[in-house]
């Protein structure tokens, strides 16, 4: 950490990749209902929160505790937003019929959470990127700007040009109504 | 994103950065940067009159010198609570002179009664405290946020109300260098009830001064 806090990137990464399976293991062992992406997502901000307050190792004192005091905290704050996220969702086996009329009852094909997720998967890696990010994880322009090493223009212009795209394809492949 | 990009694309931004000093440092830094504000505000206000007297008497000594401490610990103590990783027991540092303060206070309004009943505890309005306490600690409240931001903000309540408590004890240090008001039931009312309220205040506001978001985003 100390070859970091100098600007040296390889021992940098060195370290990086040395800390990650540790954090991963750590993650998987306080939170074991998460899934594997949801797991890296989180060693994911662990790894970026370090890395904006590398000034606060102290060379003189050991790593460990340091690391883990951040883990431990970003841990708890995703625990939170979990919490509050969850706290919105109304769990429904089956959504009921408001309106007799058949016209509120036909099945929009935007709804289609297969076709969606498929139109996702067909995107150029950027702007499959940028909707990940910016509308599946509810990351911050400036949180993904940083994840993802680009400007926040260029995040606007891709999630712009994959909503675009989105919405050809999905009218495309099954257009509105029944 | 894969893990192993988010890897090169921070390794490729690890700048060199200059490692934060120890929070003792850190408060002494602060110290020097609080000290000067707050002698030119009591010279600009003028100081009391009866002070030179005033610097005899053992009471104002050890309530001045008190005060004083809990803001200096209070300032350790928030500067460590940004440091991951960072030994928790500093964070009770100030709880000592704390409890001089207001022990001070204390014996000095049971005084009071023991000499003249209850009747001698009279309680007037002081609405000049609360402003005076925020107009010296002022300058010391805008150094320990700018000071604080460059930690991590791992308890933002606790780090900010610790940080309102060292500029609000600095704040009362000074006050008392022009406000001759030395009753100690008014001194623990008006006084030190401000500076709890300012630290309540700091506290909330916690969140606002130090959060993540703004931390990753000036990376």
């Amino acid at each position: 950490m100390q070859a970091a806090q100098r600007g040296d990137g390889q021992a940098y990464v060195k370290l990086l990749k040395q800390i990650t399976p540790r954090l991963q293991m750590m993650v998987r062992s306080q939170r074991r209902f998460l899934d594997a992406a949801d797991i890296d997502d989180i060693v994911q901000e662990i790894l970026i929160s370090l890395h904006s307050v590398r000034a606060t190792y102290d060379p003189s004192r050991p790593f460990m505790p340091w690391l883990m005091a951040i883990a431990r905290n970003r841990l708890a704050d995703s625990g939170r937003r979990d919490a509050r996220r969850n706290a919105n969702v109304v769990v429904v086996d089956e959504l009921p019929v408001t309106f007799s009329e058949e016209e509120a009852n036909i099945v929009n094909t935007y709804g289609d959470p297969e076709a969606l997720h498929r139109a996702i998967n067909g995107l150029p890696p950027g702007q499959r990127e940028a909707v990940e990010m910016l509308k599946l994880r509810e990351m911050s322009l400036k949180d993904a700007a940083a994840a993802s090493g680009t400007s926040t223009g260029a995040l606007k212009v891709s999630v712009h040009r994959a909503m675009t795209t989105l919405r050809k394809v999905l009218t495309a492949g099954g257009g509105h109504g029944n | 994103m894969e893990t192993d990009k988010l890897i090169q694309t921070l390794a490729a931004d690890a700048r060199p950065v200059r490692p934060l000093a120890s929070p003792f440092a850190r408060m002494a830094l602060w110290l020097a940067v609080a000290l000067p504000y707050i002698a030119l505000v009591v010279i600009v206000i003028s100081p009391r009159a009866d002070l030179l007297t005033k610097l005899t008497d053992a009471r104002f000594l050890i309530e001045q010198i008190a005060a004083l401490a809990t803001g200096i610990a209070a300032a350790v103590a928030a500067f460590a609570s940004t440091v991951p990783g960072y030994d928790r027991k500093v964070l009770l540092l100030q709880a000592l002179p704390l409890a001089v303060w207001l022990g001070s206070l204390g014996e000095g309004c049971l005084k009071t009664i023991w000499q003249f009943g209850l009747a001698g505890l009279s309680l007037q309005p002081d609405w000049f405290c609360l402003p005076a306490i925020m107009l010296v600690g002022a300058m010391p409240a805008a150094a320990m946020v700018i000071m604080l931001r460059r930690g991590a903000p791992l308890f933002p309540y606790l780090s900010a109300g610790f940080g309102a408590l060292a500029a609000a004890g600095l704040g009362n240090f000074g006050l008392r260098l022009f406000h001759p008001q030395d009753a100690s039931l008014m001194v623990l009312v008006w006084q030190v009830g401000s500076v709890f309220i300012l630290t309540m205040l700091g506290g909330c506001a916690g969140r606002t001064i130090l959060n993540w978001r703004s931390v990753i985003s000036a990376g």
